[in-house]
């Protein structure tokens, strides 16, 4: 298992995270003030997931080498 | 996520010969698209009206949500492996250092202000009344970083060169 990798993408990974969540803050507020329509929340989440997929595989690099 | 998953293969079959392609393949197409965005793109949006920039943003911000930030993350990664393997991430050596720092310029630049920025654009488009100032002023910021990402990568494929060879 190569372990600076695996941290390296845990940083990135943390790093995403953070600036996806106070988007997410954000798009909540405008939601809750009637601005932003749920499908609005509803794509970013996916698109959350999805970068959240492709971190998770790039983790099982990691152990690949 | 076509990108991550050929990189898996690549190192499950353990070929530097799929890993050389993946990382040349990532690194040229991230390269490729901001040399785009910022040299020819760029230039069609400023001499567009604020609609029709917005009407730009509305079918290019979703495609660059995935596509970049993939390209961006594999060809990195991809690269540090097969430096590893061919015995050259030496952290004392001023090219792979040189290498080093404009990746973390550039990853900077990608996942702190291109992505949240194409989120942005996203969120505005998504309101029931979204600003088209606001929306066209950030289409035109990330397309400005995308110039800057291009000089980086321009220098960085000099060192990649260098590397390759030497």
């Amino acid at each position: 298992m190569n372990t600076s990798a695996l941290a390296a993408i845990a940083v990135f990974a943390a790093a995403l995270l953070s600036v996806f969540g106070v988007l997410y803050r954000m798009a909540s507020r405008s939601h809750a003030r009637g601005e932003l329509s749920y499908d609005g929340i509803r794509i970013l989440r996916w698109a959350l997931l999805g970068q959240l997929a492709i971190f998770a595989i790039l983790a099982l690099t990691a152990f690949l080498t | 996520m076509i990108p991550p998953v050929a990189l898996v293969l690549g190192l499950a079959l353990k070929s530097l010969f799929v890993l050389d392609y993946v990382h040349v393949i990532t690194g040229a197409s991230w390269t490729g698209f901001d040399l785009y965005t910022g040299i020819v793109l760029s230039r069609i949006l400023r001499s567009l009206e604020v609609p029709a920039r917005v009407e730009v943003a509305k079918r290019l911000t979703p495609t660059t949500f995935f596509i970049i930030p993939s390209l961006a993350a594999v060809a990195i990664t991809s690269g540090i492996y097969l430096a590893q393997a061919m015995g050259k991430f030496d952290l004392g050596d001023p090219w792979i250092l040189a290498a080093g720092a404009i990746v973390v310029v550039l990853t900077v630049q990608g996942f702190g202000v291109f992505l949240p920025n194409g989120v942005r654009i996203f969120l505005e488009l998504a309101k029931a009344k979204p600003d088209p100032a606001l929306i066209s002023r950030l289409t035109m910021r990330n397309v400005r970083l995308a110039a800057s990402q291009a000089v980086f990568q321009v220098l960085i494929i000099l060192v990649m060169a260098h590397l390759a060879v030497y």
